[in-house]
């Protein structure tokens, strides 16, 4: 069973382009992560802390609304964000082919 | 927590002189706890602290159910997402890039994509393709086992999406013996059935995180003991029946909701009760009850399942070699050409057939290969699909001609194409070839979207055949007859001359 989530970790990761794969959980602990610890450490803090108001923003938007993806676009990268309850993954990647 | 506590301040003396009681009810105010400056402290360090997972804590949470659905559902996203190529800052006040596109419009036939899995396709020759009802973007591939691993799974299925540009397969499953056929079970979206080497018929979830079958059919004389090489789900969404062959000609028919045994068992025998060794099947559009069948021995047959005489009913024998494809015209129409079918055969040639006659109309012999599977278009009634041993893929349309194929193209690497199928759209040609690779073709829509005379056009083409087929014959015989004439008539002249 963790096979598969290595596997699907690896498939992420040999996507063209895709710099760094890292899960954390809800509180914005990196539970796997293909980078260095510190670069992980901070995306998984940063990152989950912006997941968190951005789904804020959705509730309160519309209470019967809820964040499901979230991708960030700046000249240098892609980050892409794909929150759950209990965990969150994020995926960096170089948006030039 | 000091935070829940609220205290209560009865003001009295906010606008009234002293000794003189305001009127009115007094105010209630809710006043914070009071915080010192140490509290504060403990707080921002609270925060701060960002607790590390220990390594076996992080072992016990990868291995949590809840994580492993998660990654499931985030990861397939995520694929998703990445290959959106879709540049959302295209400008078009730019420069415009390399003048692709007036080639391609002119093509008959050109390469979408291919479908390719480093660990779970490569060196298997694919067996079977199937599209998705419910989803028409998702195609069930089968493959059979890879020599080169005995240590994996013999039988592997994977589920393919071709609405997203993501390379792997969206589905994996896997079991023991080699899977010869597999399908969708029509009506429910989530269960694959699998006919495998064994004669074991398999069933696969997709809502079950497991990628083994999750129910199979026991390998007892009850059911089938030879291998199944073809399945089909017929019926309707409250009658409908899963109908698989195996090679020693048992039919049996399943009940989705009970694989422990069959609900019906017909044994296809042809003359003097020798099974037959099906190797292909096709039932017309819509019809539950008779059906076509190609077999190892080279001749065709049409059979049907319930009925005085159940079994094989009419034997079309033209072939020299095993037939390999077989399909029945399924377009809907002004005009039913549901009599008609194509076989595609081991001795280089596809036959045209009808029902109502036990001669060929018409054999097409373009081919230097095994013709290893041909497919009428879904909705072109003149139009067809073959692949061949070469990797030739040829696309036929007996209204324009019927001495070459209309459109041709061979398959990078000249791999042996085992299978052809269609999109229900009848848009885009799939092909699976012999070392794992699905090939996936777009045709061009004038070619692939018959016209309204199309039809009428068909009927004279086939009438036309036929008239040339009768004419052949006549020219034979009377050759014949001719050269015996000539023959006796020599003899006859030579023996008076004795």
């Amino acid at each position: 069973m963790a096979n598969e989530v290595d596997e699907t970790m690896k498939r992420i990761q040999s996507h063209k382009g895709v710099v760094g794969t890292i899960v954390v959980n809800s509180e914005g602990v990196p539970i796997k992560s293909t980078l260095d610890n510190t670069t992980t450490v901070q995306y998984a803090g940063l990152i989950s802390s912006l997941a968190d108001k951005a789904r804020s923003v959705v509730r309160d938007l519309d209470p019967s609304n809820d964040l499901t993806f979230l991708r960030i676009r700046s000249k240098k990268h892609e980050i892409m964000v794909a929150p759950d309850k209990e965990f969150i993954l994020i995926v960096v990647q170089n948006p030039t082919d | 927590m000091r935070r829940g506590v609220f205290r209560i301040l009865v003001d009295m003396e906010a606008s009234c002189p002293p000794g003189i009681l305001p009127h009115g009810l007094p105010q209630v105010k809710e006043v914070q706890p009071a915080i010192t400056a140490v509290e504060q402290e403990q707080k921002k360090e609270e925060a701060k602290e960002v607790r590390e997972l220990s390594e076996e804590e992080k072992q016990m949470i990868i291995l949590s159910e809840d994580f492993q659905h998660f990654m499931d559902r985030a990861g397939r996203i995520m694929e998703r997402a990445l290959c959106e190529s879709v540049d959302i800052y295209t400008d078009y006040t730019g420069i415009l890039g390399e003048e692709g596109l007036d080639e391609k419009c002119h093509q008959r036939i050109s390469l979408n994509r291919h479908f390719f899995d480093e660990r779970w396709s490569r060196n298997r020759t694919v067996t079977s393709l199937d599209w998705s009802p419910q989803f028409p973007e998702l195609l069930l591939a089968s493959y059979n086992n890879n020599e080169e691993s005995p240590n994996d799974p013999d039988g592997v299925v994977l589920v393919w999406n071709t609405k997203f540009k993501k390379s792997t397969p969206e589905y994996i499953f896997h079991c023991q013996s080699a899977v010869l056929s597999a399908t969708f079970a029509r009506f429910h979206p989530n269960l694959i059935l699998g006919g495998t080497y064994s004669g074991q018929i398999v069933l696969w979830d997709n809502r079950v995180q497991k990628r083994t079958p999750i129910q199979r059919t026991p390998l007892s004389a009850s059911a089938h003991t030879h291998p199944v090489y073809c399945m089909s789900v017929v019926g309707t969404q409250n009658a409908h029946n899963l109908i698989s062959i195996s090679t020693d000609g048992r039919l049996c028919s399943w009940s989705l909701d009970m694989l422990g045994q069959p609900q019906e068992i017909l044994d296809l025998h042809r003359m003097q009760s020798k099974p037959v060794a099906v190797t292909c099947l096709d039932f017309p559009h819509s019809d539950v009850n008779n059906f076509v069948v190609g077999s190892e021995e080279g001749a065709a047959y049409s059979a049907c399942r319930h009925g005085a005489k159940a079994g094989i009913t009419d034997t079309y024998d033209g072939h020299q070699g095993p037939v390999t494809g077989i399909s029945v015209n399924g377009v809907q129409g002004g005009i039913d050409f549901s009599h008609m079918f194509l076989t595609s055969s081991i001795d280089w040639t596809i036959k045209l057939w009808s029902l109502k006659d036990s001669k060929p109309i018409y054999s097409f012999e373009d081919n230097g290969d095994y013709v290893l599977d041909v497919k009428w278009s879904p909705t072109h009634p003149a139009l067809f699909a073959a692949v061949d041993g070469s990797g030739r893929l040829d696309l036929w349309n007996l209204n324009q001609d019927t001495e070459v194929p209309a459109a041709s193209i061979t398959v990078e690497g000249n791999p042996a194409l085992n299978k052809v199928s269609w999109t229900p759209s009848g848009l885009h040609v799939t092909v699976g070839d012999n070392q794992g690779k699905i090939w996936v073709y777009d045709v061009a829509e004038s070619f692939a979207h018959p016209r309204h005379d199309d039809w009428n056009k068909f009927l004279y083409t086939t009438q036309e055949l036929r008239n040339n087929q009768v004419d052949e014959e006549l020219e034979k015989l009377n050759y014949s007859v001719s050269s015996t004439s000539v023959t006796s008539m020599s003899s006859l002249t030579s023996t008076p001359l004795r």
